[in-house]
């Protein structure tokens, strides 16, 4: 609400069109479209992607203005459907969870690579720092076919040989991008 | 506060959210319970002052007018405006936004410079604006100037609530956020397709939150036209239909279709029946194994456990609803997943021990123990422990069972050893439990009450065919043990018994037949890790699977150099009641009424005591009631032992059992073995026909009955369940 925002607040006129940059070093623009004086939070939306960013006006360093437009948000236009919310909510809790299983805690990014890389063929799980494939074979630091312990002969091999090959697809990789 | 609208708690959890304009437009009214205190610390929100006083304020301001006044539930709550004039205030337009961004990923700004990422939850509000995200993590520290990315280490997991007061929030960045209707549109399309719940999806969440499953009922109208179904079932439709041929008829369509593009040529020579009789007989092995993955179940056409309220998803459907990974217990169902898994990752080596565990471990579980497959003497304990009704099962089964003998024999004998050790699949109880056997034979004896609880291992395998191969494979093993200083058996069975190693199934080599396993495998994973414990218990726990020989059994070595078993000196401590309930003895055998007297057995005699202590190494003392003594054995056998090395069946100490027929299936044997086996056995009883040196491929494993003098001689084609005669043609009953 163009009227509503005062003192300080002119510039933050619903439609606005700034460019900030924050005090942490952000620059950015962005279109206004809520603005809160109480809070000093300020929502703008982004660029053609509609990103939203909701920014604490206490750490703006500066801003320009470039221009103004019509107010983005249409009252009659906006819903909320809070079961919609809430499903998406519990979606992304779960789908969160679910990649949190995979990640290994403590763990090198190069574990984690292998991990990734071993997790495509076959199931596989952290147990701390050891890499657990099919619940038998483990795979510890550092993750050399040396490595492998457990399971049955052909299992353990198995994943071995993935390791092996796993371990030069990377090294591949990353030679070509290094 | 302007115009009185206080709080803006976009709390989701609860369903309402609450964010009122005083000039009556109403966002929706939320309920608000859990408020998150701008300046609380990351321990959790609890309610705040600011719900008590949104919940006051809320119905102070309810009255007005506004459009969706009261409780306005979720689905398409709408921001009213009153007229084009009332306008949103900002802060509710803030609000507004916020709210859109519930269940988003966005990264969060704090003072210091590092940002977190995480699932937008909830705000905070009146006069702070603070954020709660879920599964935050760190991703750009503030500390490292210029570094993008956190360090080469996850240091710790995602914190499952994160709470950033409004102090330190700096700004909230969120991706692709849908904020008007049109948006939404869009939006909901995505959402639909990402809340496609796949069935691995399902299995991983721990969240239960899913829809509630209804039968799909097909509609009243629809045409039901049963004609078109089955068009394709029927055997008897002389017209076979060839795609092919209706193809070009309708279409003119000429086919190129080449099968051999696509598979391995078959060649088709002199030899072309055999081998098809050869790989249909392995077909049926395969598809008649018993398997415990309802889908493998399935396929096979085997009867589900109509009783155990299987619903339809997990018959059906891929969803495994365990507890994941989690490696908590042996658990059949995830010994059933886990191995189903190995099967498919590894192949048939490891799958037939797989199967074999699990089978086993199924069988087991009837019984009320967790077995693992390498467990068999702990399956025996537990058998035994648990109480006399796997015995009495198994015992039941025997007469309609058929004998599924030998290529559970010869798979014993391979897979003996690598069945101690290979009892793989996550269940390592070999390694576990090194299984006293000395001890779990006294107790299994003491536990018994009812004479089926022959713990000595005997004669569980008198179960059913099933049992019986086993038994027999279990006996043998056992007598080998003892007779023969077999390097293998008795190996195994120390090996077995030494659970440090872990031999590897695979590596014996399976015989390519389907591992009939349970039972059999257990048994003769029994036999050859302790007097006859396994097998019994496996059998009497199997007695729902049409088990085989246990395809681990270790191989039979016919030792010619085995000393004689001399029953007499140990036989004391468990004999009794080894002897007693030695043999595992139906109640209700009506069906083979000859049967009685001494479950026959053999023990490759010498072996025992002396020489073969290896063999049950734990269960020396069990050695000689573990043998299966022939009623009329001793005296031979005592002969047998004096002079002889070679191999002698006895049975010491046994005492008939009444109105109970216990057979002893014979672990398979080598050629020679048996060549030499049966020559002792003429000895023995007399001369009865050894067909099997005229046919020794054939004879895989050799079946004594009790309660005859004679000794039965059945023949077994390798691999097969059926028996293919008894050769010795006294015997009417069929396995």
């Amino acid at each position: 609400m163009e009227g509503q925002v005062g003192g300080s607040g002119e510039e933050f006129a619903v439609g606005c069109l700034l460019s900030i940059k924050t005090t942490l070093g952000d620059e950015f623009d962005g279109q206004v479209m809520a603005f809160d004086r109480f809070t000093n939070m300020l929502g703008l939306k982004s660029g053609p992607r509609r990103n939203i960013r909701l920014l604490n006006a206490n750490y703006i360093k500066d801003f320009s203005f470039l221009g103004q437009a019509d107010d983005p948000l249409d009252p009659k236009k906006c819903f909320l459907d809070l079961s919609r919310l809430q499903a998406r909510e519990h979606l992304a809790v779960r789908q969160a969870e679910a990649d949190a299983q995979r990640i290994g805690v403590g763990v090198t990014t190069e574990a984690q690579n292998i991990f990734d890389a071993l997790s495509k063929t076959l199931p596989v799980r952290w147990d701390k720092t050891v890499i657990v494939v099919m619940n038998e074979v483990r795979v510890s630091s550092p993750y050399l076919p040396e490595s492998v312990s457990g399971g049955t002969a052909a299992a353990n091999e198995r994943v071995k040989k993935v390791l092996e090959f796993e371990r030069k697809r990377l090294q591949a990789r990353g030679s070509s991008q290094g | 506060m302007y115009n009185g609208v206080s709080f803006f708690t976009v709390e989701c959890e609860v369903g309402f959210m609450c964010g009122i304009e005083g000039r009556g437009l109403l966002l929706l009214m939320m309920n608000l319970q859990q408020v998150m205190p701008p300046k609380s610390t990351a321990n959790g929100f609890g309610r705040r002052r600011g719900e008590r006083e949104g919940g006051t304020r809320l119905e102070s301001k309810s009255q007005s007018g506004k459009s969706n006044s009261g409780r306005v539930t979720t689905t398409g709550s709408v921001i009213g405006s009153k007229s084009g004039s009332c306008a949103v205030s900002s802060h509710d337009k803030l609000l507004y936004l916020a709210s859109c961004l519930i269940g988003l990923s966005v990264e969060v700004q704090v003072k210091g410079g590092s940002v977190y990422a995480g699932i937008f939850h909830a705000t905070s509000d009146e006069k702070d604006f603070g954020v709660i995200l879920k599964m935050a993590r760190l991703i750009k520290d503030g500390n490292f100037r210029g570094q993008k990315t956190v360090a080469e280490f996850v240091s710790k997991p995602p914190s499952k609530n994160f709470i950033i007061p409004s102090s330190e929030l700096v700004q909230v960045i969120a991706k692709d956020v849908a904020v008007t209707r049109d948006g939404f549109a869009n939006e909901l399309q995505s959402d639909k397709q990402r809340e496609l719940m796949i069935d691995s999806l399902i299995s991983q969440t721990r969240h239960v939150e899913e829809r509630e499953l209804e039968p799909w009922i097909p509609d009243e109208d629809v045409p039901q036209l049963p004609e078109l179904e089955n068009i394709f079932d029927d055997p008897w439709n002389s017209k076979k239909w060839d795609q092919f041929e209706t193809n070009e008829t309708l279409f003119g369509v000429k086919t190129t279709f080449n099968e051999e593009l696509y598979t391995t040529k078959l060649l088709r020579g002199p030899q072309t029946e055999e081998l098809e009789k050869e790989a249909a007989r392995i077909a049926r092995e395969i598809a008649g194994e018993d398997t415990q993955d309802l889908h493998l179940a399935e396929e096979r056409g085997s009867s589900i456990h109509e009783n155990l309220g299987i619903d339809e998803e997990t018959r059906f459907s891929s969803v495994y609803r365990g507890t994941g990974f989690d490696d908590s217990g042996y658990e059949e169902d995830e010994d059933i997943v886990l191995n189903t898994h190995n099967n498919e990752t590894f192949g048939d080596s490891s799958g037939s021990v797989d199967q074999i565990s699990t089978d086993f471990a199924i069988a087991k579980s009837s019984d009320g123990g967790q077995l693992s497959s390498s467990s068999f003497i702990v399956d025996e304990a537990q058998t035994s422990q648990s109480d006399g009704t796997g015995a009495d099962l198994y015992c039941s089964e025997i007469p309609s069972r058929n004998f599924s003998t030998l290529d559970s024999e010869s798979r014993v004998q391979e897979n003996l050893l690598g069945e101690c050790g290979g009892n793989n699949d996550a269940k390592d109880f070999v390694e576990k439990q090194p299984l006293p056997e000395d001890a779990q034979l006294p107790k299994s004896g003491d536990s018994q009450s009812s004479p089926n609880r022959e713990k000595a291992g005997t004669i569980k395998v008198g179960r059913s065919a099933n049992a019986t191969p086993y038994s027999t494979s279990h006996v043998l093993s056992k007598g080998n043990e003892k007779t023969s200083s077999h390097g293998e058996p008795v190996d195994v069975a120390a090996s077995c018994k030494a659970p440090g190693e872990p031999q590897s199934v695979n590596s014996r080599g399976r015989p390519g037949s389907s591992a009939s396993s349970n039972s059999d495998r257990a048994a003769a994973t029994s036999a050859s890790s302790g007097p006859g414990l396994s097998p019994s218990s496996s059998m009497g726990s199997l007695s729902s699977e049409k088990s085989t020989l246990n395809p681990y059994a270790k191989e039979f070595k016919l030792n010619p150099n085995a000393k004689s078993f001399t029953p007499s000196q140990a036989s004391a401590r468990p004999l009794s009641p080894v002897a007693d309930n030695a043999f595992y003895h139906p109640p209700n055998v009506s069906a083979v009424p000859h049967m009685h007297g001494l479950p026959v057995g053999f023990g490759m005699g010498p072996s025992l005591a002396a020489q073969q202590p290896v063999i049950y190494p734990q269960i020396a003392p069990m050695q000689s009631p573990q043998t299966y003594y022939h009623p009329h054995g001793p005296q031979y056998g005592q002969q047998m032992l004096v002079g002889q090395s070679r191999p002698v069946f006895y049975l010491p100490n046994y005492q008939p059992v009444s109105n109970s027929h216990h057979l002893k299936v014979l672990k398979c044997l080598t050629k020679d073995e048996i060549i030499s086996w049966l020559i002792g056995l003429e000895h023995l009883c007399g001369g009865s026909a050894l067909l099997t040196e005229r046919n020794p491929e054939r004879l895989l494993g050799i079946i004594f009955w009790e309660g005859s003098s004679a000794v039965h001689e059945i023949a077994i084609k390798p691999g097969s369940k059926k028996v293919l005669r008894d050769l010795s043609s006294s015997w009417d009953m069929i396995l």
